[in-house]
């Protein structure tokens, strides 16, 4: 088990940059910056839920948010989805392959998945959403937990 | 597909989430889990009869 002490932090003579590592992590793989954090249970637990909720919605046909042209909308959307960190990129990337999203279109035209004709299209999205949003609070309490105002 | 049982495995992932986020009692915890998950099932139940006269 990690000594406390080492335990990344913001406060310390390295912070901003061992902080800015450990939230960029703790985005991109759910319940890693709990691990990190020595909240081992936490983790666990953050990580199963953003992935359950993210399976769900790409068996449900979800649609992954991504942005479209004359849609300013859709940059917020994908903002909560990409909350998902490499589960969205991993799912983008095989949807849309290398040559899909370093087209010239970039960062249009890329395809979001899903099928608008199953029943389950909307909920789909609702649950890919939710998982994406879920991380990023978790991100914001990795942030809190390193900062020291929270246990 | 059961719409329903999507709603309360939704509540369900939410509820636990929350409880685990703003807690760290097992107690309050438990409290919070409970309160979250009815609040969005039963909420989105009776949400649902209120709307069903309306087109």
């Amino acid at each position: 088990m990690a000594d406390k002490d080492q335990r990344p932090t913001i406060d310390d003579a390295s912070g901003t940059k061992v902080a800015r590592w450990l939230l960029l992590v703790a985005w991109l793989i759910p319940g890693l910056g709990h691990w990190l954090l020595g909240k081992r249970r936490r983790a666990g637990i953050f990580a199963g839920l953003v992935v359950a909720s993210f399976v769900t919605g790409s068996l449900l046909h979800g649609e992954l948010a991504v942005p479209q042209a004359n849609s300013p909308l859709s940059w917020f959307f994908t903002f909560g989805c990409l909350g998902n960190g490499i589960l969205y990129l991993v799912r983008l990337l095989a949807l849309n392959g290398l040559d899909g999203i370093f087209s010239s279109a970039f960062p249009y035209g890329l395809h979001g998945g899903g099928d608008p004709i199953t029943a389950g299209f909307f909920y789909g999205k609702t649950f890919l959403y939710t998982a994406g949003l879920m991380n990023l609070l978790v991100v914001l309490d990795v942030h809190d937990i390193a900062r020291g105002e929270k246990s | 597909m059961d719409h329903f049982l999507l709603l309360v495995w939704h509540a369900f992932l939410v509820a636990v989430f929350f409880a685990f986020l703003w807690r760290s009692d097992r107690r309050g915890r438990i409290v919070l889990f409970v309160k979250t998950f009815l609040i969005m099932v039963v909420g989105a139940v009776v949400l649902g009869w209120l709307m069903f006269p309306f087109p």
